[in-house]
């Protein structure tokens, strides 16, 4: 199991709920220290929480985020801006893609792959085995299939994002990657890092899970709980 | 697969199974899509039956047919697909058959948008569709109790052979949260149902499921008999949540994701020491008086926060007949009230002078 080699253009695909989003933006702001970064919110399947609803404030913190004007930001209707084409070919920034959740939200992907210049991406698959559906190997396998089928990109990496919300604790995080590290002897496809949330860095740190650990800022919240 | 990470959406659903319901009958419509996709792909795999309709009333009539035949069904939507399945839930109500509807609500009216709100609440808790008729109605506000909710919606559905409505908002439906699964749903018997139009298997006299009834001594004989159901499940059925109620001075009402803000709104004001405590109405109808009836001679005035213009707090109105101060804050159009502007308006109506 190597460790992952940082790409120009990043793109998080993973099943409906399983994180996507925040490992995007935390990968993007991660990214930002190093070189100018966009935020690509390929997402078209999810109304609530995805990045355009954090737009305001990741371009504070220096992101440019690219997503459908204020107008038609919050309407419920399969708007992709041109703009995502500068992304994919300036050799000038990095570039981060959240992708909607599945193989439905993914098959938007397809409709760039023509386009993804080789040897230059990486996708990133997303798991949490406490979602619903996703607990075992099989599930996970038939869902990554689903999602290569859909988009017609190769999965390059698995992530680990395995939590219960509010009620993760660093046995959440260490049951998770038991199955996706058994995921990845089946496939052949090597795991990049366990993403797991700041407030566990030391706990998860100690698992010594002989993967890096990628800390994660939580950005989506719900109104009662915003910062 | 004790505890998983769940979209409310989903919570519906699952719930809905662990209760024992086995037909669904839908038409998609954000924020609640994730609902019959979720259903779309289980329902079949436990051999249930989904079944995406044409419309929202070819939905509703599909449930209403189910629910004649006996069986444990539902439906889901978001406020304007509510809107459209009105006609036959009031002929679901006349006919005295039991069936569950969620309504993720979003923001009106009209198209209006994809955010979430509370507006159908006026809809949801005094008729909606024509005639004289009530629903059940419940109003979560986490993902695990919508899990317990579905369980509770298709026990007093058949209980009482009326609708029950599940409400929701657009946050409650998209959030995920941690769910405990243990202990839920199982193996609880359902009542038997001797009016279920299933063949006369021996019997002598026909089964009938109809609310078409002409001569008008009969009707409101008909009218009565609901009227006396009605009555009984507002003295049985009230569910509430307090929340710092003991000695509170000022309360908030308010409930679904509404509330969460208001439980935010009240710590913040205890620690602040002003007297702050919630009633989160469990039950929309019936409404739960019996919480007001408890703390009216206690308490300094009410505070109502919804995502709306106001509807709720005219049963709140009705429950306080004039012997304390209401006073209520709301945001319509799919904006949710912050717990900073909830407890502004509190320090107001409590008299504490903000600085600055």
């Amino acid at each position: 199991m190597s460790s992952w080699q940082l790409k120009r253009l990043n793109i998080i695909v993973g099943a409906l709920g399983s994180g996507k989003t925040e490992l995007a933006i935390n990968l993007a702001l991660y990214l930002a220290a190093r070189k100018p970064t966009a935020i690509v919110d390929l997402d078209i399947i999810n109304p609530y929480y995805r990045t355009r609803y954090t737009k305001d404030k990741l371009e504070k913190m220096g992101l440019e985020v690219i997503c459908p004007p204020h107008g038609i930001m919050q309407a419920d209707i399969p708007a992709l801006p041109a703009s995502i084409l500068g992304v994919i070919t300036g050799e000038d920034r990095y570039g981060v893609f959240d992708v909607g959740g599945d193989d439905i939200g993914a098959t938007v992907l397809g409709r760039f792959k023509t386009f993804l210049p080789s040897g230059q991406y990486a996708v990133f698959f997303i798991i949490n085995t406490c979602r619903p559906a996703m607990g075992t190997p099989e599930n996970i396998i038939t869902m990554l299939n689903g999602i290569e089928r859909a988009s017609r990109v190769k999965v390059t990496y698995l992530v680990n994002n395995t939590n219960l919300g509010s009620a993760t604790d660093v046995a959440t995080v260490a049951s998770g990657y038991q199955v996706v590290a058994e995921v990845s002897r089946q496939t052949g496809i090597p795991v990049a890092f366990t993403a797991a949330h700041e407030e566990l860095q030391e706990e998860v740190a100690g698992l010594d899970l002989g993967t890096p650990v990628f800390l994660l800022h939580r950005f989506m919240r719900p109104p009662w709980d915003e910062e | 697969m004790a505890r998983v990470l769940m979209k409310g959406n989903e919570a519906f659903g699952e719930g809905a199974i662990r209760a024992g319901c086995r037909y669904f009958f839908g038409y998609p419509i954000t924020p609640q899509s994730e609902l019959p996709h979720f259903l779309a792909k289980r329902l079949p795999e436990i051999g249930g039956v989904y079944l995406q309709a044409e419309s929202e009333v070819s939905a509703i009539n599909m449930v209403y047919g189910a629910a004649a035949a006996g069986a444990r069904v539902m439906t889901s939507s978001s406020s304007p697909g509510i809107s459209l399945m009105q006609e036959g839930i009031s002929y679901i109500v006349g006919a005295q058959l039991p069936c569950v509807i969620i309504n993720v609500m979003r923001g009106g009216p009209g198209l209006g948008n994809i955010a979430p709100a509370q507006g159908d609440y006026f809809q949801a808790t005094k008729g909606g569709g024509h005639g004289d008729y009530k629903l059940i109605v419940l109003a979560p506000a986490s993902v695990q109790e919508i899990i317990t909710h579905m369980q509770l919606a298709f026990d007093l559905a058949d209980k009482y052979r009326n609708p029950v409505m599940v409400v929701g908002d657009g946050i409650l439906g998209q959030m995920m949260e941690p769910v405990d699964l243990e202990g839920t749903g199982g193996e609880m018997a359902e009542p038997s149902k001797p009016w279920a139009t299933t063949g006369m298997r021996g019997r002598k006299e026909r089964n009938i499921v109809n609310s078409l009834c002409i001569v008008p001594e009969e009707n409101e004989k008909n009218n009565l008999q609901l009227a006396a159901k009605y009555g009984e499940i507002q003295r049985s059925e009230q569910r509430w949540e307090e929340y710092g109620l003991d000695d509170a001075e000022w309360v908030l009402v308010a409930f679904g994701t509404v509330a969460r803000v208001a439980k935010g709104v009240v710590d913040k004001a205890r620690k602040e020491g002003i007297a702050a405590g919630l009633i989160r109405p469990i039950t929309l109808w019936p409404f739960p008086e019996k919480a007001f009836n408890k703390v009216i001679d206690q308490v300094k005035g009410f505070l109502t926060v919804e995502m709306s213009l106001g509807q709720m707090v005219e049963d709140v109105r009705l429950c306080v007949q004039g012997r304390q101060p209401v006073r209520f804050l709301g945001r319509p159009g799919g904006m949710v009230p912050s717990v900073r502007e909830v407890y502004e308006e509190l320090k107001k109506m409590a008299g504490v002078k903000t600085c600055g």
